[in-house]
């Protein structure tokens, strides 16, 4: 193979000539071509009509714009493909059809290159919409295959505001082509795609991926784009891109138009010339007048140079860490998605309730995790399903990067390929084996990698040995093109009571790694407390000493009040937290939980770590209103009758002292949830005060979970009042109706199975048979999706009969409830639970 | 182009299914924290284009190719390939000289922070849902002055919008009108094969423009032309489907 500093990016790739080589190297200019669809539009095209279609119909046409391009000066013409895609066609024309045209039409006029344009594919991919990664990358690998197949010279991924479908359509090109492939994104006057990407985010993830240009397109004028483009410059690793609008588009008499002059455009492009773009170009709004004067602007020139980050980066499609190596800025890590010794994660990740991973990342999240590890190693799982399903549900909820952890490489392949942005791997280590199996997964798609320093020989107990490890690791990421800032090396922490003298050489090849190599650095930190008492007092000061040797990225517990204090302080001392505003505004009103104070004698260890409800203020609080029965009973109906979930924990663990869980459940809690459905029946509560009184009801729950599971005899009873399956029935996402029944029925005990919405008929039945249940609630707002409803009842008739269902929803009313052949019409979510308990009565 | 509105609390209440109930707890206060966090987060956005009737002359000739029930009446556009169909939209439209398509939505942030609060918080999940509901209504009103005295300024009168799923408009005029507008790219809308749009707190909508005041102008609601009226849950809540509830 090739040593280390020759990996040749463009490797393997089918580049026209050495003119282009030269563009995708950074060392020359390259003119593409302005709008299509206004060229089209003047020549008569209806707003609205497939103008693909065009290529087929009136190639001439076609041609004729795009030879105008070419005399203006553009050396790239791009071909009338935007929207070419099986999605939008439908059956209007082929894709393959539409692509032989429309590269022939731009053939013909004479460009030096043609570059195949792949838009949006129309849809919005889940887990926000509905269209899955693979349908969004067969769609586009069909275009990109039929590029090729005419004879395009490059592809054009542009006008992306999901950075996600942009990464499917990049590894598309990638994957099915050998061709070069430039990337745009498309950004809002708050410098965001609409799904909240930055040009950050968008450089950073696109250029690791293996975009050979990326850049801007569409969106607004060259003004507001230059700011977004000088953004993007320090974190592309390839050549720049820019097309921008012809300005804001106005409404003039009812017709859009763009506002400015070609010289007024060229004048603000220079400026971005001048930071740094290589490739220009024009989008909405702009024709030969503003081409031509592009490519006067950048003859004779080459591309101004850009400084490039060293920095270790990595992104979720919202958020971006980027630690530069020439700082010592640090970013924690979460560790608590790991089944590792976790009873409770264990039991989630068995059941498939990926409700609990997405609580455990969000209260990371709260508590100042700047990454999370997310780890599914159970060994009856299916690893590559189940982690990126984990990674799929974590990150549409939390904004944070996330850490892929395991040990399964197609588990790490499975979870990056679909992850919108660049997640660190967890983790390649010093064995052949690994490196030749994790490395070529970190590169293709474009990840950071943690290195861990061990290798066929075990972990070296000296730092020297670490070191010669992590070297290794670095050299085998370059000859793989990736560059040393996206490997960050783990020198693996060990028990300070079993090889207590190891611990200084851990920290002495942090230093070692962080100097000599010039990577970032992780440890697991609290392995060094193992067998140790105060775990917690060890773990935070093994913690400074690491952050002193070097250490940037700690794998911690950020739940852990104490860990939270040391690298709030730290981030001080390191100058990370500017003037120690963070730290003030956080610490100047707080106690130092060291100093004795009135509530100190019986609050021993725990007080430090957690925020615990203090029982008495609650009980305080009640009792200062009036009108309220005060045993525990009369304050517990009182909480949750008028929604105050704070005071309930305390009040049930209250209960809990003469009472079993069962008898608080039954005799407390659901007697004042009826009362409440009652008053929510008659009109004196309105659905969000029969939601806040659910919500303090499932405070005491979770209070009483943890007993059943401390004494583990009743877990049975309180848990298994009967299973419900929940869904928003197929080409229905408004589920907000069905999240209010699902919150109600938890709250009344019963085990709800939730399916999600636009759910296929086929996955409800599964769920049915799979989980032996016996009672299915469908919803469906609109009466399009009614249907869906219809389709589902109907399968579950022929597959699983036996099976009750009821239905609920805006436009359904009872007769329609008979109509599409469902058992209960329920109006609303009091409804449902008193369906519930009802079938469950006599069921038992 | 941005759009400057605000949360109408009562509107938003309403949607709730408040009926003058005591706001137990601190019930008053969340509903007044998500109201400031849905106006704080949120950037309503929308765009119109204005498109002459084609005259029936030429819509005939475009009926004989199409293979739809003739007996359907039907408005179809000059440069946009855009046809209503149904009963409802065809006598909203009577006598128009041009029509405005128009499109708002709260955008994907919307639709992230309902997912959001949906998997942890469902009473703010709902909540925030209201606000946003009244939200883009109050955003589909702005866009609709705009229409009006783009209008104006042209010496045309309107009448009020008409949205796809009102009378007999059906949904599926939905994907038409968002190509029309480049509504995909300009404004991230997306049309699911259901003919839903997403985001969730998006409207599109039609608006005549008139030379001169139209003959069914004094119809003042929408909920007049509806086949669902008899039975609808929302009237029966106090709310109203579409714009211009105050």
């Amino acid at each position: 193979m090739a040593a280390p500093d020759s990996y040749d990016s463009l490797a393997g790739l089918a580049v026209k000539d050495d003119r282009l080589r030269a563009v995708l190297e950074g060392r020359a200019h390259l003119v593409f071509d302005g709008a299509m669809g206004t060229m089209l539009q003047a020549r008569g095209l209806e707003a609205g009509e497939l103008p693909e279609l065009l290529n087929l119909q009136h190639p001439d046409e076609v041609t004729a714009i795009h030879r105008a391009y070419v005399e203006a000066g553009s050396e790239v013409v791009t071909t009338n493909t935007f929207g070419a895609n099986a999605r939008k066609l439908g059956d209007a024309a082929g894709v393959d059809e539409v692509f032989a045209a429309a590269v022939a039409c731009a053939r013909a006029s004479g460009a030096r290159y043609v570059a195949a344009d792949i838009g949006p594919t129309g849809a919005l991919l889940e887990p926000l919409g509905t269209l899955p990664f693979e349908e969004a990358y067969a769609l586009f690998r069909e275009q990109a295959v039929a590029a090729e197949r005419h004879g395009a010279d490059l592809i054009l991924v542009e006008t992306m505001a999901d950075l996600l479908e942009a990464k499917a359509a990049v590894l598309a090109a990638r994957e099915a082509t050998s061709l070069p492939v430039f990337a745009t994104m498309t950004f809002g006057e708050d410098g965001r795609t609409f799904l909240g990407t930055t040009p950050e985010i968008a450089a950073v993830v696109l250029s690791s991926l293996g975009a050979h240009a990326v850049g801007i397109n569409c969106s607004l004028g060259p003004d507001a784009l230059a700011p977004l483009v000088e953004r993007m410059a320090p974190f592309a690793r390839c050549p720049l891109m820019v097309q921008a609008n012809a300005g804001l588009p106005q409404i003039v008499d009812g017709r859009t138009v763009f506002g400015i002059t070609p010289q007024d455009y060229a004048a603000a492009v220079a400026r971005m010339v001048e930071a740094g773009v290589a490739i220009v170009g024009g989008c909405c709004g702009t024709n030969p007048d503003y081409i031509r004067l592009l490519a006067q602007l950048v003859d004779g020139r080459e591309p101004s140079p850009c400084a490039l980050r060293d920095a270790c980066t990595v992104a979720s499609a919202q958020n971006l860490v980027a630690l530069d190596r020439d700082r010592d800025d640090v970013a924690v890590i979460g560790e608590r998605i790991n089944p590792t010794g976790k009873k409770r994660l264990k039991e989630a990740l068995r059941a498939g309730d990926f409700d609990y991973l997405v609580g455990e990342a969000v209260s990371q999240h709260e508590a100042g995790a700047d990454i999370l590890d997310v780890n599914v190693g159970l060994p009856e799982l299916d690893e590559p399903a189940v982690l990126s399903e984990a990674v799929r549900r974590i990150s549409a909820i939390t904004p944070l990067p996330l850490q892929v952890d395991s040990s399964d490489p197609a588990a790490v392949e499975a979870a990056v390929r679909c992850y919108a942005g660049k997640p660190l791997i967890n983790s390649v280590n010093g064995k052949r084996e690994s490196l030749d199996a994790v490395l070529p997964v970190a590169k293709k798609y474009g990840c950071a990698v943690v290195g861990l320093t061990l290798d066929e020989d075990g972990i070296p107990s000296t730092a020297e040995g670490r070191f010669r490890i992590a070297e290794r690791i670095v050299e085998e990421a370059a000859r793989y093109g990736i560059p040393r800032c996206d490997v960050a090396i783990d020198c693996l922490v060990m028990a300070a009571s079993t090889n207590q003298k190891e611990t200084r050489e851990i920290l002495r090849a942090v230093t070692m790694v962080k100097e000599r190599l010039g990577c970032k650095t992780v440890l697991g930190v609290s392995n060094v407390s193992f067998g140790l008492p105060q775990r917690e007092l060890v773990n935070a000061t093994f913690l400074a000493a690491a952050f002193g040797a070097g250490l940037d990225m700690p794998i911690l517990n950020p739940l852990s009040r104490r860990y939270m204090d040391t690298v709030a302080a730290y981030r001080v001392l390191n100058a990370q937290d500017e003037g120690a505003a963070g730290f003030i505004d956080e610490y100047a009103d707080r106690s130092d939980p060291y100093k004795a104070g009135p509530a100190a004698p019986g609050a021993a260890s725990p007080a430090v770590s957690a925020g615990a409800d203090a029982a008495g203020s609650a009980a305080r609080s009640q009792a200062a209103e009036a009108d309220v029965d005060a045993t525990p009973e009369g304050r517990a109906r009182h909480a949750i009758l008028t929604g105050r979930k704070a005071d309930v924990p305390a009040i049930t663990e209250e209960l809990l002292r003469d009472r079993a869980p069962l008898e608080v459940v039954n005799g407390v809690f659901i007697p004042a949830l009826d009362e409440v459905g009652a008053k929510f029946e008659s009109g004196a509560f309105f659905l969000p005060q029969l939601m806040a009184s659910a919500e303090a009801v499932k405070a005491g729950f979770d209070v009483v979970k943890q007993a059943v599971s401390a004494g583990a005899e009743e877990g049975a009873a309180v848990a298994g009042k009967g299973a419900i399956a929940l869904a928003t029935v197929k080409g229905d996402i408004h589920d907000i109706g069905k999240n209010i029944v699902k919150m109600l029925l938890e709250n009344y005990g019963y085990e709800v199975v939730d399916l999600g919405r636009d759910v296929e008929p086929q996955a409800v039945v599964d769920a049915v048979l799979q989980r032996g249940i016996k009672l299915v609630g469908l919803s469906a707002l609109m009466t399009t999706t009614v249907r869906g409803m219809e389709e589902t009842i109907a399968l579950l008739r022929e597959q699983a009969p036996g099976t009750t269902v009821f239905v609920g929803g805006a436009v359904l009313n009872p007769e329609y409830a008979e109509m599409v052949g469902a058992d209960f019409y329920a109006k609303d979510a009091a409804e449902s639970a008193r369906l519930a308990g009802e079938f469950f009565a006599h069921g038992a | 182009m941005a759009l400057s509105c605000h949360v109408d609390r009562a509107e938003a209440l309403r949607y709730l299914g408040y009926r003058g109930q005591e706001l137990t707890g601190d019930l008053a206060g969340r509903i007044d924290d998500v109201i400031a966090r849905v106006e704080g987060d949120l950037r309503p956005d929308g765009l119109f284009a204005v498109f002459p009737v084609r005259t029936a002359g030429e819509g005939g000739a475009r009926e004989g190719a199409a293979s739809r029930d003739a007996a359907v009446p039907r408005v179809e556009l000059e440069g946009a390939s855009v046809v209503l169909e149904g009963s409802s939209i065809a006598e909203h439209l009577r006598g128009a000289r041009e029509v405005a398509l128009m499109a708002v939505t709260l955008g994907a942030r919307s639709e992230q922070e309902l997912r959001r609060l949906s998997a942890l918080e469902p009473l703010d999940a709902v909540l925030y849902d209201a606000a946003c509901s009244s939200l883009v209504e109050a955003a589909a009103d702005a866009l609709e002055d705009q229409v009006v005295s783009a209008a104006l300024e042209r010496g045309l009168v309107t009448n009020f919008r008409f949205s796809p799923g009102y009378g007999d408009l059906p949904l599926a005029a939905q994907p038409a009108i968002v190509r029309a507008l480049r509504a995909d790219v300009r404004l991230g809308l997306t049309v699911l094969p259901t003919n839903l749009l997403l985001p969730t707190k998006s409207v599109t909508a039609v608006i005549g423009l008139f030379d001169a005041v139209p003959p069914q102008a004094g119809q003042a609601s929408p909920c007049a032309a509806c086949q669902l009226r008899a039975t609808c849950e929302m009237r029966k809540r106090g709310v109203v489907c579409h714009g211009r509830t105050r």
